[in-house]
């Protein structure tokens, strides 16, 4: 009951805050400069495989990935302003629920999900498909902030600071690994981690997790050649460019390509079916082709500027939950964007992550939007600027 | 709630923790990302470039368009086309799921290829590129672009090309040569002038994609125009190539020469080559068929590999210009760089006396040098040594020069290159501009001119012991009656770039002076006497009624292939220039190994000099020399038949004698109704026609009889009987003395009553004939 207490509480203090002080401007005009910028890239990157796509999946148009996703877009633009609307309290109440939906789809996943390349991920109604494992993503860290805040003080123990964290990642991690969905397990452990981290966990516990995690990482190195072959394949992708490295390869050729000042909007020739994955995952390595070293730097430059602010917003919080989901927003898009270039660079072996806010993907990015739209409300409840 | 309590919410330590996220997240990793595509796309830029562009772009080179060859006037020795490759784009086809049958059908038919082999080309998936058909004629490959756009087949595609065409086929091959289906020249001026001729190839940079096949807009595709080749304007004169082929082809059926001949016209004044020919022929424009006798032993041989082996010897064979690179011992013409010599330092006069008793005993040689003549010819002025080419006056002639000098002006000639090793055997070249020149073979200088042997120099003055490109002695002679100016020999007179603006003009370059003014004149006067005195002129037999003729006779024995197969064997030549007074012209012909069982005595006095006369007499009007006859001449020359038909028989006769001919008559009336042989036909001088007054014209055949040998007014008068005529394409110098050599049409071959036999005059002078 005391937890409802303070819901209400909390309710009625941040409503009378909330004429106050308006959503952050900059960090909603940094959202919408990048979402534009994504949508452009779209359309540049997935013309040409439009066009070759067969004519009963694009209408025979070329502009078909461009407009479904500007629809995605205008559609994530709306879910943002919503949930910029709804109270930080709101998040904090339905935390649970909102998992427990999560962890319901998940689990229907591996039963009736669609598969595509070896993997079942998406579910699927019509031509409308969802990846549970985007929504897990925010789940962890809405119940992670919840649980955290009805655990202040006590975050120091394994049995309150740890233990049910780990249980609960263990569960969606272990539904993720049917699928199979590497990627989405080690983002969801890493943002699990930053929120234990940052909600007091001891960091004795941190270092033995990472101990943790180098020794799983050589079990599945010795015991999966599938790993290990993507390890030799990062370590050097030319020697076999035409089958395992292929992707990496073209995509080091298309960024390559760029140079200084970029082939120009547009003019990309590696889109021309060159390279795979061109407007989802690999749509980094087009827009460095087209915009060169300056466009990719400038568009790190934005979503660097827009991770430190919405760290700023999550420091100006004034209730520690809206603190956590807003650190934790912000982490899990660093996350994404670093994972993601770092991958199309061949910084990190390849594996599918996709660019927040310029990857084709209707859900993903309706999700993204929605989650800028809980750090905007986190920012009403801020202290003003 | 105060709002200082709000402030620490985060806390202290999760502030700490917050500000270390914001630095790895938000600053670090950028950190990390920018500095990584900083390598790659600023460091690393160029070598990603390259290799992303070398599988987006296809570069489809077309053939520029290579320089044209000129003649002197103009008129193209070699022409480029434009053409078409046909190619087969599998991928697209399948792609594009084509019709492979339909672009086999199609192709087949249009194309005369087999469908089958069509077929399979197209099914080559994963290739992008096939070739199907090579430099196809421009109906052809428009009949193929119909086709294509007619079913929409994308998997068809067709690039330009070149393709040589060589309008005169065989005409001057060997300094034209050709080029292989790279467009590459192989041979002659094409392969020496390739840089200039080939120009650079348009490229078109098709940029495609993971396919290959074309992206979604035409405009990707990126032309690099090709610059055309420049054109060169040669030296030759087709017309005086073509006289010169035409009478040497003639001549090599006429004697039977078993090795080629070579023929070379040169501006005696610049250098530049009139004409250089060099049998066999072969058709440029399908260079690598041999002949039908070389193709029927390529045939015959019992493997492939072996008969490819011999294709490649024929072809090698025929390819070979006999005029610069063969070297050989050019016998008596060569007395005439000795004359030349002996006359510029002074060794001799025009006024000394040499006495031939029929041979000559020279220090350091065992046995005498016997003169060609058997008794010698006695008491000779330097004029008639000349003309009578006799060895012991020109050994004598040699020795008086010394071997120092004439070795230093075989130097100033071009024929070696003295060196600062007196035991290093010499050579030299002229440096002509064609690919393939041979260089000369002397003897070392501690041998040639060593006091204790003078045999070397002995055998030098008349043109043995040392071999030398034909090439070579054209331009040491044309030397020798221009004035002195040795000249370096050259084809390419103009190179006009691509606008036709002339790029470089070559001007005639003089390499030295050899002999005086005065030597040379005294030279061409000789000379001309040897060709110009019906008497005692070994060279009589190469004169052109109404022209100055000078030159000289030669007659050289194969010595190194004699050594080896014990088989006598000749190369027969005369070397004459025209006008004599002021020459314009030199021209070499050479026989190589000429039957024995013609019938001709093997002399170039007998073989070579006639087909010079021929030569010249087709020449020299072309040039513009005016002829002007003597008495002589004029009173012996060929008539041409008056027209008499229509004319009363008085008119008529009073004509035909005007005219220096005779007649007969057949039929009964005062009006003549038809004549044989026709007006205008050249006839010799005396034959007698026939007129018909009234009576039907006979159309009937005879049998040509053997005239070889006969008098040329006996061979007249025999075939006049017959009904058939005769004509000299040689000078009628005597024609109680002069015989024919070789007639146009031979034996039992059937001419039709009224045709005219074209036949060759030879001196029948048993006296004088023999090896000069």
């Amino acid at each position: 009951m005391r937890y409802d207490t303070a819901r209400l509480a909390d309710f009625s203090v941040l409503r009378g805050e909330e004429r106050k002080t308006g959503v952050d401007r900059v960090f909603l005009v940094l959202v919408l400069i990048l979402l534009a910028f994504g949508v452009i890239m779209v359309l540049s990157a997935s013309f040409p495989r439009a066009s070759y796509d067969p004519a009963h999946v694009t209408g025979g148009r070329a502009s078909y990935y461009f407009v479904r996703q500007l629809i995605f877009a205008c559609a994530g633009v709306g879910a943002m302003l919503l949930c910029s609307r709804f109270p930080m309290g709101f998040y904090r109440r339905f935390a649970p629920h909102f998992t427990a939906a999560t962890l319901l789809l998940l689990a229907l996943v591996p039963l009736i999900g669609v598969k595509a390349n070896g993997s079942r991920r998406w579910l699927g109604v019509g031509s409308l498909t969802l990846q549970p494992s985007e929504l897990a993503k925010l789940a962890v860290i809405l119940l992670f902030a919840a649980m955290i805040c009805r655990r202040r003080g006590r975050m120091r123990s394994f049995r309150e600071g740890i233990l049910p964290f780990a249980l609960i990642l263990a569960v969606i991690v272990g539904l993720l690994m049917l699928e199979p969905h590497f990627s989405a397990s080690i983002i969801i452990l890493s943002i699990g981690a930053v929120m234990i981290f940052l909600g007091g966990a001891p960091l004795g516990w941190f270092a033995a997790a990472f101990g943790a995690a180098g020794a799983a990482l050589g079990v599945l190195l010795v015991f999966f050649p599938y790993a290990s072959t993507r390890i030799s394949t990062w370590r050097d992708p030319f020697s076999s460019s035409s089958n395992e490295g292929y992707q990496i390869v073209q995509s080091l050729y298309t960024i390559g390509s760029g140079g200084l000042g970029g082939v120009g909007l547009g003019a990309s020739r590696q889109k021309y079916l060159y390279l795979p994955e061109e407007h989802n995952d690999f749509i980094f390595s087009v827009l460095c082709e087209e915009l060169g070293f300056l466009g990719a730097a400038m568009v790190l430059l934005l979503f660097a500027l827009l991770i430190l602010r919405g760290y700023r917003i999550a420091l100006r919080c004034r209730d520690p939950f809206s603190f956590l989901v807003s650190a934790g927003i912000t982490t899990l898009l660093a996350l994404q964007v670093f994972l993601n270039v770092a991958v199309v660079t061949n910084l990190l072996p390849c594996t599918g992550i996709s660019l927040p806010l310029f990857s084709y993907g209707g859900t993903a990015l309706i999700l993204q939007l929605a989650e800028m739209g809980i750090v905007l409300s986190a920012s009403r409840e801020s202290e003003p600027a | 709630m105060s709002k200082n309590k709000w402030k620490t919410v985060p806390g202290i330590g999760m502030l700490r923790r917050t500000l270390f996220l914001m630095a790895v997240c938000g600053i670090a990793s950028f950190a990390l990302l920018l500095g990584r595509l900083y390598k790659l796309q600023v460091t690393d830029h160029e070598r990603y470039e390259s290799l992303a562009l070398s599988q987006q772009l296809r570069e489809a080179s077309g053939s520029p368009a290579r320089g044209t060859i000129y003649d002197r006037r103009l008129f193209p020795l070699a022409v480029s086309a434009s053409v078409d490759n046909v190619y087969l784009s599998p991928v697209e086809i399948e792609m594009n799921g084509e019709d492979k049958d339909l672009i086999a059908d199609q192709l087949s038919q249009i194309l005369g290829l087999p469908r089958e082999e069509i077929y399979e080309k197209a099914s080559r998936s994963g290739s992008w590129y096939v070739t199907v058909a090579r430099k196809v004629e421009r109906e052809t490959a428009q009949r193929v672009r119909e086709f294509k756009n007619e079913y929409g087949v994308s998997g068809v595609r067709l690039e330009t090309d070149t393709k040589r065409y060589y309008p005169n086929a065989s005409l001057c091959c060997h300094v034209i040569g050709f080029v292989g289906t790279d467009n590459v020249g192989l041979e002659g001026i094409e392969a020496q002038y390739n840089a200039f001729l080939e120009g650079s190839a348009g490229k078109t940079l098709r940029e495609v994609n993971a396919y290959g096949a074309d992206l979604l807009f035409e405009e990707y595709a990126e032309h690099i125009a090709g610059a055309r080749g420049c054109d060169l304007v040669t030296t030759i004169d087709s017309t005086i190539q073509y006289y010169v082929e035409k009478h040497l082809r003639q001549a090599v059926v006429d004697y039977d020469v078993r090795n080629g001949a070579g023929a070379i016209a040169m501006d005696v004044n610049t250098g530049a080559i009139l004409a250089m020919a060099s049998l066999e022929n072969y058709d440029l424009n399908d260079f690598l068929a041999v002949g039908e006798e070389a193709q029927s032993v390529v045939d015959a041989a019992p493997n492939a590999e072996e008969a490819h082996e011999l294709l490649r010897a024929f072809q090698q064979r025929q390819w070979r210009n006999k005029a610069l690179s063969d070297t050989y011992e050019p016998g008596s013409t060569f007395k005439i760089i000795t004359l030349s010599m002996a006359l510029d330092c002074g060794a001799v006069s025009l006024s000394d006396g040499f006495y031939c008793p029929g041979h000559v005993s020279v220090v350091g040689r065992t046995s005498p040098i016997r003169c060609w003549k058997d008794g010698g010819h006695g008491s000779q002025t330097l004029t008639q040594a000349v003309q009578h080419s006799c060895n012991a006056a020109f050994v004598n002639i040699g020795l008086r020069v010394g071997a120092e000098r004439f070795y230093r002006y075989c130097d100033a000639f071009g024929f070696l290159t003295l060196t600062d090793d007196p035991d290093e055997n010499l050579s030299a070249s002229t440096g002509i501009d064609l690919a393939g020149e041979s260089g000369s073979i002397w003897w070392s200088r501690n041998t040639f001119c060593s006091e204790r042997n003078l045999s070397q120099l002995a055998a030098a003055s008349f043109g043995q012991t040392f071999t030398i490109t034909p090439l070579q002695l054209v331009t040491a002679v044309s030397a020798c009656v221009n004035g002195g100016r040795l000249m370096k020999p050259f084809v390419v007179g103009e190179i006009l770039a691509p606008d036709g603006t002339t790029l470089l003009r070559r001007e005639p370059e003089m390499v030295r002076r050899v002999i005086s003014e005065e030597t040379s004149e005294k030279v061409r006067g000789i000379l001309e006497q040897v060709v110009g005195d019906p008497d005692e002129g070994t060279g009589r037999n190469a004169a052109v009624a109404g022209y100055r003729i000078g030159g000289k006779t030669g007659t050289s024995e194969k010595v190194s292939l004699e050594a080896a197969t014990g088989e006598k064997q000749y190369i027969v030549s005369f070397i004459g220039f025209a006008p004599a007074d002021d020459p314009q012209i030199a021209l070499l012909v050479f026989l190589d190994t000429p039957s024995t069982e013609t019938g001709i005595y093997i002399s170039g006095g007998q073989m070579a000099a006639p087909l010079v006369g021929k030569m010249m007499a087709d020449i020299l009007p072309y040039l513009g020399v005016l002829p002007e006859y003597s008495e002589t001449e004029r009173e012996r020359m060929d008539a041409v038949v008056p027209q008499t038909v229509g004319k009363s028989l008085g008119d008529a006769a009073l004509t035909l004698l005007d005219a220096g001919l005779r007649w007969r008559m057949i039929g009964e009336g005062d009006t003549v109704t038809a004549q044989l042989p026709a007006a205008h036909c050249e006839i010799a001088r005396g034959t007698e026609i026939i007129l018909y007054l009234g009576a039907e014209i006979s159309n009937e055949k005879e049998s040509v009889p053997n005239l070889i040998g006969m008098r040329y007014n006996d061979a007249r008068d025999m075939l006049s009987s017959l009904g058939i005529y005769i004509h000299s394409l040689s000078a009628v110098l005597d024609g109680e003395s002069q015989c024919v050599g070789t007639q146009s049409l031979p034996e039992g071959a059937p001419a039709a009553h009224g045709s005219v036999i074209e036949v060759s005059l030879l001196s029948s002078d048993d006296d004088i004939l023999g090896r000069y």
